[in-house]
């Protein structure tokens, strides 16, 4: 009661003052206009991993130390033969040069031949000899060359920095989260193009190709794949305008949704800028989704204005109807897609929480644009008698629709009910069933966000080929007492650690403190592989690891700390798994005194945790979302009955698309998690429009059958118009050249269609049993 | 009372830790232990090999391919392994660590283990099941007469240079215990000890030849020849003596001593081990994946480095194969001979 009488009072203030309602609207949206063209595309590394949790606390504690996961890697290849060559010489020496003067470079890292640290030793009868890779007075020519090689071979660097063919060189350098000369943080983007412009386009030419990887590079790419995605927006503007066209057969009527569904995107976009948010290349895919919530609601209200004008009522009056018949069941569908994406808050990490912010600002703005301004301007519409005519005619076809109105409301008889239930009940256990093997974190090799023929991902399958390293590895980090590198027993615990992992299936190699210095040992002992073992006396130990400096990333400044660096076969959710588990495990038995072997840091160490945070959340989320939407339920229709009816399809389909998500190898991560919290969030609305009538006219004393046929009547094609709307929305990013994007599409899409589905066939179905006395009596 | 209970519980702790370190720890068995560093190698009457190698590694095999991880009482790096016979052999490694086994290498059993000394065993050697000797780093020198039940340190004065000899004289009068630090310092690795027969020869650091008749009571040092480490040393079967040592260095003796002469090797690379074929080829194993082939009878040699560069440390003839350790495990090795395919 309460509630109706506020929406009367809302009704008679807006319609009373419609004009100075509309000038608002028209202020507000040029104010939100113009900060919307302000909107930056923003990406950065800390975004993407969920910052408290443990591994990712360890991570950051030594990030200043170990660089931590943001390097760029380099690849110069000549195509058509060997390294030893001017021109290839002169091609490595300009990407090297190059890169070091791009701001953002950790210039004292920059790695590759011709840094001076890269240097050779060798074993003499009186002891070491050694010097710089290439020589102060190298000369490209023959003689030079050779020298090179030889020392190439000497040094060790084969695999690292010269690959294992000697096709390839490499050059290294990690990345500093801010510009020390500016103070600024460091622009991804700007600096993945420039990368692009000034080192692959400078020097890919004349059989000499450049190859370049991570994670800078990786987002610069990503973020290019997304501005891909102003085409998709064109495109789904325009099928979507095409289909509510044929909805209303009137171009003023297809207009009015479509361009206040924009408004509320400029309005989200505005409101985004305002608050100092930018967008994400994850995120921006829900200006879309926005967009086509936007037009399935306006749709609703079209629909019935439509209706209300072709029963002889003026565009006002109908408007104003509308308004009132509408506000509640589309502001609850609404406030419940706010609050299914708002959810999403509770996962901690900021990329998924900016997307539950973006994204809930978006839908409340619909509540604005589409419940209020669309009703507004429909009033000043003048409606012509053709539409009336052209829905009149369109009832004559119509009288077919209705039959199949008729067909469809028999799934509210029993008979066909307890066979749609059975059907139900049967495709839920087989999915429930399936959706056990449903895998947390990335289920493919190179950068998942990028499909794999990506000239990214090809680079990534290039290096990782050509060279003995892996871009799939993980640091464990050993914190333990000052100087601790100088005791054989804390040295001896790191070095079986690493031996114990290195014989972990999916760990193709590990690197540690101790291992190096063994090697280091060897070298003291005129490189005999018999002395290939830590030293037991105290000087000995010292003398072995005191060539090893801190910037190898295998020490801190007073060895307190050391991280043990796994090289995994990949980066697989069960590879993770499976190497987590075992340290755990050996962390646990090699336990001593002063030393603690914590996780974890490096990409995969990332991955881990992201999987870790992504599994933990995966619950809550799943109860946040479904509590909100029983809730808002319960309060909109005060009937456990309407909601079971709601919720249990709803339910049916999320287990559903889990059972898809295992068929197509898509994992649970970040990007496609919120993608079950948006599809449960807006599939609720098909439900909520329809049981919205469905309750009213049984509350009249109308059996299920006759209600749901009613419903249908009134609802139906506007149900499914919403639903192919939103399925064209989000299906155009099927084309996007980013991977996450179209994993997205896909479930989006199967979340729509057959929320939909399930709305106008398992809801009428179960209500037919949920209302029992009613359903039999009259058939 | 309370500096005393202090003082008993820093002792405590000492006593611990002391504990600690003299307490060997069993090997623990590991999926990739034939890819671990292994640094020996024997072949047993053509029916076993046995490798050993580092965290207390000790491999048999009966088909060089199958290779299978032993239990082992010691994780010490075992760098030198030798049978008497099919059942009694004994492995020696660092922390002057010396195990045995009765079995064929089934179960090993702890004769010596002394990390206190700080020093590796680098070769082990047998002259029946009873008299052996184990020799490694800094001249270190271990005798049993009983099988390796007891072992006896031997400090052989004949290994130190002349003005050595001097210095110790007058250290042992001014200062015993300079003088016994020193004395376990002042000697030269040795890295090999080869039994020739009734000779025995042992080469090592600085140059060091050396060979005894009397089974290493007494030791007569061969004329310089290099400046550099000997790592092996084999009568061919032509019944010549070869010796191989740091950055290429192979000498060649056509009768027992004198005159050796440098054979050319065309590599820096330190060379480890010979290993004789049946079929009159000398091999050369050494460091960045170096193979030496002669057919000469160690005169010539052909190179066949190993594409991925690992050192060879030693190696065996079996199945027409060199069955070789390295930082990696065990590497098979085919190379026909010339003429043959």
């Amino acid at each position: 009661m309460t509630i109706n009488s506020i929406t009367n009072r809302l009704e008679v203030g807006l319609f009373r003052q419609r004009f100075l309602v509309l000038l608002l609207f028209v202020a507000t949206s040029v104010f939100l206009f113009f900060q919307a063209t302000q909107i930056k595309l923003d990406a950065s590394f800390t975004k993407n991993i969920p910052l408290n949790h443990s591994y990712m606390k360890t991570y950051l504690k030594h990030r200043e130390n170990f660089g931590g996961a943001n390097n760029i890697l380099i690849s110069v290849c000549n195509e058509g033969g060997d390294i030893f060559n001017a021109k290839f010489f002169e091609a490595l020496k300009g990407v090297h040069d190059k890169l070091f003067f791009i701001p953002g470079v950790n210039r004292i890292q920059v790695k590759s031949l011709f840094s001076p640290s890269t240097r050779f030793v060798e074993i003499v009868e009186d002891g070491f000899a050694g010097g710089p890779v290439i020589p102060a007075n190298f000369r490209s020519d023959a003689q030079g060359l050779a020298i090179v090689k030889s020392n190439i071979e000497k040094s060790g660097i084969v695999g690292s920095i010269v690959s294992d063919d000697y096709t390839c060189a490499m050059v290294k350098a990690s990345l500093m989260e801010t510009d020390p000369s500016t103070g600024e943080k460091l622009n991804t983007i700007l600096f993945s193009e420039q990368l692009e412009k000034e080192v692959r386009n400078e020097f890919e030419k004349n059989g000499i190709t450049v190859h370049i990887i991570g994670f800078a590079k990786m987002v610069g790419d990503v973020a290019n794949g997304a501005k891909g995605v102003v085409t998709f927006f064109g495109v789904a503007i325009a099928i979507t305008a095409v289909m509510v066209f044929f909805f209303c057969h009137s171009i003023r009527l297809t207009i009015l949704p479509i361009a206040c569904s924009l408004v509320a995107v400029i309005w989200q976009m505005g409101l985004l800028s305002t608050l100092g948010f930018g967008l994400d290349p994850m995120s921006i895919l829900i200006p879309f989704l926005v967009f086509a919530i936007g037009v399935s609601h306006g749709v609703q209200m079209i629909n019935s204005v439509g209706k209300l004008v072709v029963s002889g009522k003026t565009s006002l009056q109908a408007a104003q109807l509308s308004f009132r018949a509408l506000l509640i069941p589309g502001g609850i569908a609404l406030l419940s897609d706010t609050v299914g994406f708002l959810t999403l808050l509770s996962i901690d990490i900021g990329i998924i929480k900016e997307l539950a912010i973006t994204a809930s600002l978006g839908v409340a703005m619909i509540i604005l644009t589409n419940l209020i301004l669309l009703p507004l301007l429909v009033s000043y519409m003048h409606i012509s008698k053709s539409f009336g005519q052209k829905r009149v005619e369109n009832d004559s076809p119509k009288q077919k629709d209705s039959s199949i109105w008729h067909v469809m409301a028999t799934f509210a008889h029993k008979g066909p009910a307890s066979i749609i239930l059975g059907l139900t009940l049967i495709l839920f256990l087989m999915g429930l069933y399936h959706s056990q093997d449903l895998k947390i974190g990335e289920l493919h090799a190179g950068a998942p966000a990028l499909h794999e023929s990506s000239r990214y991902n090809q680079d990534t399958f290039l290096i990782t080929d050509k060279y003995a390293i892996s871009v799939d590895y993980m640091s464990v980090i050993i914190e333990t007492i000052p100087d601790a590198c100088t005791h054989h027993h804390i040295m001896d615990a790191i070095d079986n650690f690493q031996w114990r992992m290195e014989n972990v299936e999916g760990v193709q190699s590990a690197i540690s403190l101790a291992s190096v210095s063994k090697i280091v040992n060897a070298g003291y002992n005129e490189g005999n592989p018999k002395w290939r073992a830590l030293s037991r006396n105290q000087q000995t130990l010292v003398q072995s690891i005191a060539r090893i400096p801190s910037t190898s990333g295998l020490l801190n400044n007073d060895c307190s700390v050391m991280p043990v660096i796994l090289f995994l076969a990949d980066h697989k959710a069960e590879t993770i798994d499976a190497v987590i588990k075992e340290i755990k495990l050996a962390s646990e038995d090699l336990q001593l005194d002063n030393i603690e072997f914590k996780l974890a840091s490096g990409p995969v160490g990332v991955m881990a945790a992201t999987n870790e945070a992504v599994a933990e959340a995966q619950l809550p989320m799943m109860l946040y979302v479904y509590g909100a939407v029983i809730l808002l339920c319960l309060i909109s229709f005060r009937s456990v009955r309407a909601t079971i009816s709601v919720v249990v399809p709803l339910f049916v389909v999320s287990t559903l698309a889990q059972w898809l998500m295992t068929v197509l190898d898509i994992g649970l991560t970040v990007s496609t998690l919120p993608v079950i919290a948006l599809g449960v969030g807006i599939g609720v609305d098909y439900g909520i429009y329809i049981l919205s009538t469905m309750s009213e006219k049984l509350r009249n004393g109308d059996t299920v059958g006759e209600a749901y046929l009613k419903a249908l009547q009134e609802r139906g094609s506007a149900v499914l118009i919403t639903g192919v709307t939103l399925a064209i929305g989000v299906s155009t990013w099927f084309f996007s050249d980013l991977k996450f994007q179209v994993d997205m599409g896909i479930l989006l899409t199967f979340m729509f269609l057959v929320n939909m589905l399930a709305a106008v066939i398992v809801l009428p179905a179960l209500a037919a049993f949920l209302w029992p006395n009613k359903g039999e009596t009259i058939k | 009372m309370m500096k005393r209970s202090i003082a008993f519980v820093l002792l405590y702790l000492t006593n611990q830790c002391v504990m600690a370190i003299n307490t060997p720890l069993p090997s623990v068995i590991a999926p990739l232990a034939s890819k671990s560093l292994l640094l020996d190698i024997v072949n047993i009457e053509q029916q076993k090999l046995v490798a050993v190698g580092e965290r207390g590694h000790i491999l048999l095999s009966l088909d060089a391919v199958n290779w299978q991880q032993m239990q082992v009482p010691v994780q010490a790096t075992l760098t030198g392994v030798y049978f008497v016979d099919t059942m009694k052999g004994w492995a020696v490694g660092h922390d002057a660590t010396i195990i045995n086994t009765l079995d064929g290498g089934k179960t090993w059993h702890i004769q010596q283990f002394k990390p206190e000394l700080e020093k590796p065993l680098l070769d082990v050697v047998f002259k029946n099941d009873m008299e052996g000797l184990a020799v490694g780093a800094y001249g270190q020198f271990f005798r049993t007469e009983d099988g390796g039940n007891t072992w006896h340190s031997e400090f052989h004065h004949e290994f130190l240079l002349p003005e050595d000899v001097e210095y110790l004289e007058e250290l042992k009068n001014e200062d015993e215990e300079a003088y016994l630090d020193e004395q376990s310092s002042i000697l030269p690795h040795f890295n090999r000890i080869v039994l020739d027969g009734r000779t025995l020869y042992l080469v090592g650091e600085i140059g060091l030849i050396a060979k005894s008749n009397d089974f290493g009571k007494h030791w007569q040092k061969l004329a310089e020849i290099y400046q550099g480490s000997f790592f092996d040393l084999i009568r061919t079967q032509k019944g010549n003596l070869i010796v191989v040592g740091l950055r290429g260095n192979a000498f060649r003796s056509l009768k027992n001593g004198t005159p050796w002469q440098r054979s050319a090797t065309n590599t820096t690379a330190l060379l480890n081990s010979l290993v004789l074929s049946d079929d009159d080829r000398i091999f050369i194993l050494g460091n960045n994946g170096v193979v030496l082939e002669s057919t000469d009878d160690g005169l010539t040699y052909n190179q066949h480095i190993q594409e991925d560069g690992k050192p060879l440390v030693a190696g065996v003839w079996f199945d027409n194969k060199i069955i070789a350790v390295s930082d990696v495990g065990i590497k098979a090795i085919t190379l026909t001979l010339p003429g043959h395919n």
